[in-house]
């Protein structure tokens, strides 16, 4: 495979445990995808899953303790860089990747903005972590870096970055002092503009409280996309904002991704959303991969009863009142899970095969895996099937 | 043309720079602090009796060898106040009861300032380590501030007095001993609240380092109750501290409050009130400045608690 072709991130059988007083918890257990440069992906399923876990694996964000890494790898592939696995790198090439190749935005913007700072300083902060020799460069102080590390003889390496930070924190002189204001005012107007928000000047100087909830999530979308990252992870990016602006918040991520060819990971409960904007979609349910296809194709042929329950329990205008479609049941209990497939237990076709065996992806149809054992062969016993259930 | 009733805040120039958009937040917040008048009144307390502290050997010549001991006239015992040369009058043995009140605003101040400065200081990073950093360090220091919890102040700075004989500074010793738990506690807490807000992970995800996380993103969304509590503090500690020479923990015959009110109440049943009366009434008047302040400075720095009005 080529660069261009190879995916941006792959996870393979990750495993993310949760040490709880109940037992461990199996919040992820076994999960792979992959997610191909500049595609939108949709991480589906209800509360508690393990979508909004795996996906902050990506930027090892679970708190561990109480998490576990029980297993698995997830590889990043930043466009021209080497691949890394993110679950076992050190801290600073973490750090390193986290807000420039790998950003995040957040449900809801009014909390992941800290209230104490302007608009200028969240955002700048990108730049000082990320950006450190380009504004060096533009306030000519790269010289003076460089001089530094030439006498003390250390070599410039991700973990030694903390002479530029040293020079852009306290720059020498009052001239560089100015030219670094004007260097990072200029860098933080040009991510605003590019959120689309009237008089991005004016705005750097609010702090959060000051601005509306769809200004605040722009502030934060410029804030992710500030260096151009290759993954964008968007844990529900539009659950608390309301429907008019939720709409624009939705073009205006679409339209950046399209011009800097971001990879976007959606995580959202919101079928109707996913349909709109992905092209592939993944179907979470208690910790594992049911379903995995590319959207239209999905949304015409489900194949896993629980993808076919999640979009029977869309409701839509021509519904009569009162005749929503639940799935019946409630999500197992993950502590120590039965062997089977974990859908088994609310699945109006299961037989008792299913609750000892679990199946495996396996392929239906170009690009469409699903885990369900009335598209595969049957280990042994009786397999389930739409037709007797309906009988 | 109609007045309109409410400003709206004015744009900002774009040539603001950060000092002055600080220097705007801070314009704000004390306007709004300075917007409730016992507040203000508070503010005028504190101003007063620390100009009194301040200028204290303009205002009375200090007494030589040591300005911290009141100075005695035997020949002038138990005057009334407005005697000559004796504005507040004496105590039973001589002390100038009016040098007793304004130096004392001096040991007040230097009680306050040295334990509050010490136990906010051990409080804000113990609380700081125990919440940011978690796990074990958790573990270890609460289990500590569970110790120092359980000494009660007033039998633990007997006992250091019963240790290392009854002084002033001593008393200062004890009490900071004892105080910083309790900022320990209360930083420890908002820490933890203010780390599961999602712009503490927000700040994670753009590849902030752990301390510039705690600097810039908890460290300031965590303090404001602790600057309140100190504010309650610097009038507290003054009670207390008065309490403990009250009880003859300090030296005899220093210039401090605690001191001259046990030093005058002999002569209350004798008619004589001056001497207990001044300094309690400095003593009373110190603390509730300070508690006005810290109402204020709560309502705006933290408006989720409500206040009893």
């Amino acid at each position: 495979m080529t660069e261009s072709t190879m995916p941006i991130a792959s996870i393979r059988d990750l495993r993310i445990h949760f040490r709880s007083k109940a037992g461990v918890v199996h919040a992820v257990d076994g999960v792979s995808f992959d997610i191909r440069r500049g595609e939108t992906l949709g991480l589906v399923g209800e509360t508690g899953c393990g979508k909004s876990v795996t996906a902050r694996s990506l930027l090892r964000l679970n708190p561990m303790p109480p998490g576990i890494h029980a297993g698995g790898t997830v590889e990043f592939r930043g466009a021209g860089e080497l691949p890394v696995e993110l679950t076992g790198v050190d801290e600073s090439t973490l750090r390193a990747i986290r807000g420039n190749r790998i950003a995040m935005i957040f449900q809801d913007p009014g909390k992941a903005l800290n209230p104490g700072l302007t608009v200028r300083e969240q955002i700048a902060e990108v730049f000082y972590q990320h950006r450190a020799d380009e504004l060096l460069d533009d306030i000519g102080l790269t010289d003076r870096a460089g001089l530094v590390r030439t006498l003390i003889a250390r070599e410039a390496s991700l973990r030694s970055r903390w002479i530029e930070r040293g020079l852009l924190r306290v720059p020498p002189l009052r001239a560089h002092r100015a030219a670094l204001r004007r260097a990072v005012d200029d860098r933080v107007t040009d991510a605003l503009a590019e959120t689309q928000i009237p008089n991005p000047r004016a705005v750097m100087d609010r702090y959060p409280h000051e601005l509306s909830g769809g200004m605040r999530q722009r502030v934060m979308i410029a804030q992710a996309l500030a260096c151009n990252p290759d993954l964008l992870i968007a844990d529900e990016p539009t659950t608390a904002l309301d429907v008019t602006v939720q709409a624009r918040i939705l073009d205006l991520i679409n339209d950046l991704q399209r011009r800097h060819d971001t990879a976007v990971l959606y995580i959202s409960h919101d079928l109707s959303l996913v349909r709109r904007v992905c092209d592939r979609v993944v179907v979470m349910y208690a910790g594992k991969i049911v379903e995995t296809g590319p959207t239209e194709d999905l949304f015409a042929n489900p194949s896993h009863p629980y993808t076919r329950g999640l979009l029977a329990a869309i409701p839509s205008a021509s519904h009569q009142r009162g005749a929503l479609a639940a799935i019946e049941g409630t999500v197992p209990e993950l502590v120590d899970p039965d062997p089977g497939c974990r859908f088994a237990t609310r699945c109006g076709f299961a037989t008792p095969m299913c609750e000892t065996t679990d199946p495996g992806l396996a392929p239906v149809a170009a690009d469409h895996e699903v885990a369900c054992f009335i598209h595969h062969p049957v280990p042994g016993g009786v397999g389930p099937a739409y037709e007797k259930a309906a009988t | 043309m109609v007045d309109i009733p409410h400003k709206l805040p004015a744009v900002a120039p774009s040539t603001e720079s950060a000092l002055r958009v600080r220097l705007r937040r801070v314009r704000e917040l004390s306007a709004s602090v300075l917007a409730n008048p016992t507040t203000v009144l508070g503010f005028v307390l504190i101003v007063a009796m620390i100009s009194m502290a301040v200028f204290a050997p303009l205002i009375t010549e200090a007494n030589t060898p040591d300005p911290y001991q009141m100075p005695r006239d035997w020949g002038a015992l138990n005057e009334p106040p407005g005697t000559d040369g004796f504005l507040l009058g004496t105590t039973n043995t001589g002390g100038d009861v009016f040098y007793g009140v304004v130096w004392g605003a001096r040991t007040s101040l230097r009680l306050s300032l040295i334990v509050v400065g010490i136990t906010v200081l051990v409080g804000v990073l113990v609380g700081s380590v125990a919440g940011f950093r978690g796990g074990k360090f958790d573990e270890i220091l609460m289990r500590l501030v569970d110790v120092f919890l359980s000494i009660p102040e007033l039998i633990f700075a007997l006992a250091i007095a019963a240790v290392l004989g009854p002084s002033f500074g001593n008393i200062i010793l004890a009490l900071a001993v004892v105080f910083w738990v309790k900022y320990a506690r209360i930083m420890r807490a908002q820490v933890l609240h203010v780390k599961a807000n999602e712009y503490v992970d927000s700040a994670r995800i753009i590849g902030d380092s752990g301390w510039n996380i705690y600097r810039r993103d908890v460290f300031p969304n965590a303090i404001t109750p602790i600057i309140v509590q100190a504010t309650m503090d610097m009038g507290h500690i003054v009670l207390v501290g008065a309490t403990l020479s009250f009880i003859g923990l300090a030296e005899a015959g220093l210039a401090e409050w605690g001191v001259l009110v046990s030093e005058g109440q002999a002569g209350i049943s004798a008619g004589r009130w001056w001497a207990s009366t001044f300094p309690g009434l400095m003593v009373f008047l110190w603390a509730l400045a300070f508690n006005l302040v810290g109402d204020g400075l709560r309502d705006v720095l933290d408006p989720r608690t409500e206040t009893a009005r």
